[in-house]
């Protein structure tokens, strides 16, 4: 028994610096003036930050993905919430339909997703396909299971049907119920998947470049770019690019933690976090 | 009860218009997702001159395209297994854990990991085992191992390593579940009937796990053979992936030839497709331990 405490000891250190290692050593880089020639860094600098930031592509590049990102995430929640909702309430005959379609995109990769949006809406002298509306509709499609989920989750843990017809007894319309009932009660389940489809988009590099390109950079088409210019300052926008996914992460796990204590407090984390592991397409 | 045919019908469409409130969405989904696939089904059994034909699937028995594949799922097939083991092996000792403190700790390590992907990680990898990463200058100074050129980060091998580090932790997350399913009890009536721990595991512990494994293997070879952003920070276009092939063909590097790329995302997407269905098969059977 003690033999194997060691063995599991072992190999869950072993994880954890494979799991480290690469972003600790990316942090370090990026405040190292010099770190490929000697075991340590010659000396530590924030100059590639400044000079990243100096770059004026920097806030362009920024401002894109926080702005495709952000209307992602509103126009990705305007549409499932209330259709989850609606087929929940009153659609049960169609809820096997909107399981099937929020887990289609799994099975399609991005990048064939982009050969078909650009086949069907490339041609013409609109170019369609190639426009910031056109990437926000195939990045609601390509985080479809991240937004549904959550929502689907969070419906199933209240009951809706007694709730609407409490409020619609006391005389509130549709959209009053849906916005003052509904929405306040399903908040843990909106904002992780919120905040999931945010950090997955503001890091989505493959339907980006092939859909847009270089008529709308992105952030992280900014970092491969620098990747094979910089590495220094490639180092910069990997840091702030980890960051953002460190932040966005760790607000979603505290959302889903308090929203689980006020649910439904049985779950274990594992068997939370198993169900809403984000899977798929995203690399 | 038994209804006659009218009433059933009337039943049926009873409520139609409850279907209103479902065009938008239904709209989007068609519009973004099922008309693109289709158009792109229509165009992989297509001419340049608009015949029907089965020449641009003939097309994929060309070396170029079976290398392709070939590699692709070497790739996925290769970091699928590799983190299936490594983290079935992991999220078991993790359950084991005694301190829930640090079991919690992991677990929010591996949700946090399982995001990093991409571009950035790419980077990351360069940054510790390019020519002149950390790694790669620690290895050659303490211990006079040089790993160049042997290894090369942006090689296969190198490839297999970045993605082995964002399955790695999605496998953690997704054994867990079953993991925690493995009821104390089952053990301690096999050790009380006799078995030893290998036993136990060769015919109880493994046994229940299995489908949950399988299932999960799927999903992670599914996860990798989809991906794009890692591989292509990491080897621009030289190294033959499907999707690296036809990112190329998207972004014109490569001669330009629309059916053939229409039947190369066909066939990607039948792959992906049947790992997903035999995902939901392989998932459904391990819930049934659940309970």
């Amino acid at each position: 028994m003690k033999q194997r405490n060691v063995l599991g000891r072992m190999s869950i250190i072993l994880f954890l610096v494979y799991m480290f290692l690469p972003i600790l050593a990316t942090y370090v880089f990026s405040i190292a003036i010099r770190w490929d020639r000697s075991i340590l860094p010659e000396g530590l600098t924030f100059e590639w930050y400044q000079t990243a930031f100096q770059d004026r592509w920097f806030l362009i590049v920024f401002r894109h993905s926080i702005t495709i990102s952000a209307i992602t995430v509103l126009v990705s929640t305007l549409l499932i919430v209330p259709t989850a909702y609606w087929v929940h309430l009153r659609l049960p005959r169609a809820l096997p339909l909107l399981n099937l379609i929020t887990t289609l995109p799994f099975a399609i990769p991005a990048v064939v997703l982009a050969l078909g949006l650009i086949k069907l809406y490339g041609q013409g002298p609109l170019q369609l396909a190639r426009t910031p509306p056109m990437l926000v509709l195939a990045y609601v499609i390509f985080t479809l299971p991240f937004m549904y989920r959550p929502v689907a989750s969070s419906l199933e843990a209240i009951d809706i049907r007694r709730l609407t017809e409490a409020a619609q007894s006391l005389g509130a319309s549709w959209p009053r119920t849906m916005l003052q009932v509904i929405f306040p009660n399903i908040m843990p389940g909106i904002l992780s998947g919120g905040l999931l489809v945010f950090a997955t988009i503001f890091g989505e590099f493959t339907l980006a470049t092939l859909l847009v390109g270089a008529r709308y950079k992105t952030f992280p088409m900014q970092l491969v770019y620098y990747t094979r210019r910089d590495g220094r300052i490639a180092s910069a926008y990997s840091v702030i690019s980890f960051t953002v996914a460190w932040a966005t992460s760790l607000i979603i796990l505290w959302i889903t933690t308090w929203g689980t204590r006020r649910t439904s407090g049985s779950r274990s984390a594992g068997e939370r976090l198993g169900q809403q592991a984000p899977v798929g397409g995203k690399v | 009860m038994q209804l006659t045919r009218g009433a059933r019908f009337r039943k049926l469409t009873a409520g139609w218009w409850n279907w209103l409130p479902l065009i938008p969405f239904l709209v989007i989904t068609i519009g973004v997702m099922v008309l693109p696939l289709a158009f792109m089904l229509e165009g992989s059994f297509q001419s340049k001159e608009g015949f029907f034909t089965f020449d641009n699937y003939l097309q994929m028995t060309a070396p170029v395209y079976t290398q392709s594949f070939r590699n692709s799922i070497l790739l996925s097939g290769i970091t699928a297994i590799l983190g299936t083991i490594l983290g079935t092996a992991v999220g078991y000792f993790v359950h084991q854990l005694r301190s829930s403190r640090v079991r919690e700790l992991v677990v929010t390590l591996c949700d946090v990991t399982s995001n990093f992907s991409g571009a950035p990680l790419a980077f990351a990898f360069i940054v510790i085992l390019g020519s002149n990463g950390v790694l790669t200058l620690a290895l050659s100074h303490y211990f006079g191992w040089k790993i160049y050129p042997t290894f090369s980060i942006y090689s296969f091998w190198g490839l297999v390593l970045a993605y082995t580090y964002f399955q790695l932790p999605l496998m953690v997350l997704l054994v867990l579940p079953a993991v925690a399913g493995l009821k104390q009890e089952w053990r301690e009536a096999a050790l009380s009937l006799g078995a030893d721990a290998r036993s136990y595991w060769r015919y109880i512990g493994l046994p229940i796990l299995a489908p949950a494994i399988l299932a999960n293997l799927l999903l992670l070879f599914a996860n990798a053979f989809g991906a794009y952003a890692t591989a292509y920070t990491l080897t621009g276009s030289r190294f033959n992936l499907v999707t690296l092939q036809l990112g190329s063909l998207l972004t014109g590097e490569v001669l330009r030839d629309p059916g053939a790329g229409d039947a190369m995302g066909i066939l990607t997407l039948f792959l992906m497709g049947a790992t997903i269905l035999l995902y939901q098969l392989a998932a459904r059977r391990a819930r049934r331990w659940r309970q």
